[in-house]
């Protein structure tokens, strides 16, 4: 309850800063449109904007999953060998050092201009975070308990079940808390690049229009969409991470 | 029970922490004391890791550290069975009654369905040692296991384990003798790269004495 009321005050301080500058400086508002006017756009083309959002939400979304479940994979792959882990780790750091704009033409030339190449990019996005936080869950057994485990003559794959994956998970979420947080950028600019529906798309047509209310409307709109797939995943992870490292 | 000989113990790159010649008869319980950084809990690790060096003869080993190694996701009761989860043994009726028997023993039966990270320092601890006791091991090595205890709580340890622990080989590294005080009879010293005794732990009452058996250190 208290987390709301700061987030409304929040808001309500940057829609006040917003209307300020627009009032104070006189911009005009196909530079930078008053609160009233975006709203006002919003409520008016909402349709429209609810079609766009549902596009960007189910790339956003798919590719988390897409993203989520081979990171989490890779990294149970990787995760018990560390000869693995040093192959795999020059592919895993380009991955995420090469911008996904670098790579977004690419990926529109190989699969189109369609909900898969929007699915790529978002996965791409995801994929780091994921299997970094899941790997770094791998490395948590305390080598303090080396000697514990070993006296109690564990099988490998039981080691791997009962100790090692359990740890790991509460790393493996907040990967996944940070990939929800970035997952938009991708599915945005593969509309950039290429689409005819989705968030990014409607900004692109609006720009060209000169629409700048719209333009914005359909900004409030991406904000507002990942603000609640950021809520719903973090309160999903939060239920599914059950302890916390390194009680005992 | 175990025969150490010559056993050189250096980290990869260093000078040599000691080199050990000790036998250790079945049944010996016996603290082995010493300075930080001597080499006790090295001595304890190579043991479990095994060397050429070392003839061991027990038939189960267990190990009991300070930092107990409970799984905070399991309750006291898995954690206690947690051995025969890790090798792919079932649990049966059996096994549970033997788990709750010994959480009896060690007064946790009550909070046995309990999370064990919703227990204290101490409560951990003997959940460790229940542990350690459905193990069944005949030779037990503890490594500072009461470190992090208050002194109250230590007291009422080293009770429990004199009392549960009897007739099993034990060899319990503590830097502290009172650790060890109405329970053990006996301690070597591990100093000056040399192990030292067996001295009579009540001979280490006297503070001076301490001081002089563990030497100068490292």
């Amino acid at each position: 309850m208290l987390q709301i009321r700061y987030n409304l005050i929040a808001f309500s301080l940057l829609i006040a800063t917003w209307w300020g500058v627009v009032l104070l400086f006189e911009i005009p508002h196909f530079i930078l449109p008053p609160p009233d006017r975006v709203f006002t756009t919003f409520y008016e083309r909402f349709p429209q904007i609810v079609f766009h959002a549902t596009t960007t939400a189910s790339e956003i979304l798919a590719g988390l999953a897409l993203g989520t479940t081979l990171g989490f994979g890779t990294a149970c792959l990787i995760g018990d060998s560390k000869r693995l882990q040093r192959v795999t780790m020059p592919f895993l750091i380009i991955s995420q050092a090469l911008p996904v704009f670098a790579l977004a033409p690419i990926l529109m030339l190989w699969l189109g201009y369609g909900f898969a190449s929007k699915l790529a990019m978002t996965t791409l996005i995801v994929f780091f975070p994921v299997t970094a936080g899941t790997l770094a869950g791998f490395r948590a057994l305390p080598q303090a308990w080396d000697s514990t485990f070993q006296t109690l003559r564990p099988k490998r794959g039981k080691l791997f079940w009962t100790v090692r994956l359990p740890l790991a998970i509460p790393y493996a979420l907040s990967g996944v808390r940070i990939a929800t947080s970035v997952a938009p950028i991708g599915a945005v600019v593969g509309e950039w690049i290429g689409s005819s529906s989705g968030l990014g798309y409607l900004m692109l047509h609006a720009n060209g229009r000169g629409q700048t209310d719209l333009m914005f409307a359909a900004l409030v709109a991406l904000c507002l969409e990942a603000l609640v797939i950021w809520s719903v995943v973090n309160r999903l992870s939060h239920r599914f991470d059950h302890h916390t490292p390194f009680t005992t | 029970m175990l025969t150490i000989s010559n056993l050189n113990m250096s980290y990869p790159g260093n000078e040599s922490l000691a080199t050990i010649s000790w036998n250790i008869e079945r049944g010996a319980q016996i603290a082995l004391l010493g300075r930080s950084g001597t080499g006790k809990s090295t001595l304890l690790n190579t043991i479990i890791k095994g060397s050429s060096q070392i003839m061991n003869h027990s038939k189960r080993l267990a190990y009991f550290a300070q930092k107990p190694a409970l799984l905070p996701w399991l309750s006291v009761v898995e954690n206690v069975l947690l051995g025969f989860k890790l090798r792919g043994e079932t649990i049966n009726t059996h096994h549970s009654e033997r788990a709750m028997e010994l959480l009896s023993l060690v007064n946790l039966e009550s909070l046995a369905h309990r999370k064990s990270s919703q227990l204290s320092g101490g409560q951990c601890t003997r959940i460790a040692l229940a542990r350690v006791l459905i193990e069944d091991a005949d030779l037990i090595l503890l490594d500072e296991p009461f470190a992090s205890l208050d002194r109250s709580t230590r007291i009422q340890m080293s009770a429990l384990c004199k009392k549960l622990l009897d007739h099993r080989t034990v060899i319990l590294v503590t830097h502290d003798p009172r650790d060890a005080e109405n329970w053990l009879e006996y301690a070597m010293v591990l100093a000056d790269r040399k192990l030292k005794g067996p001295f009579k732990l009540s001979d280490f009452n006297s503070d001076s004495v301490l001081i002089d058996a563990l030497g100068g250190g490292e």
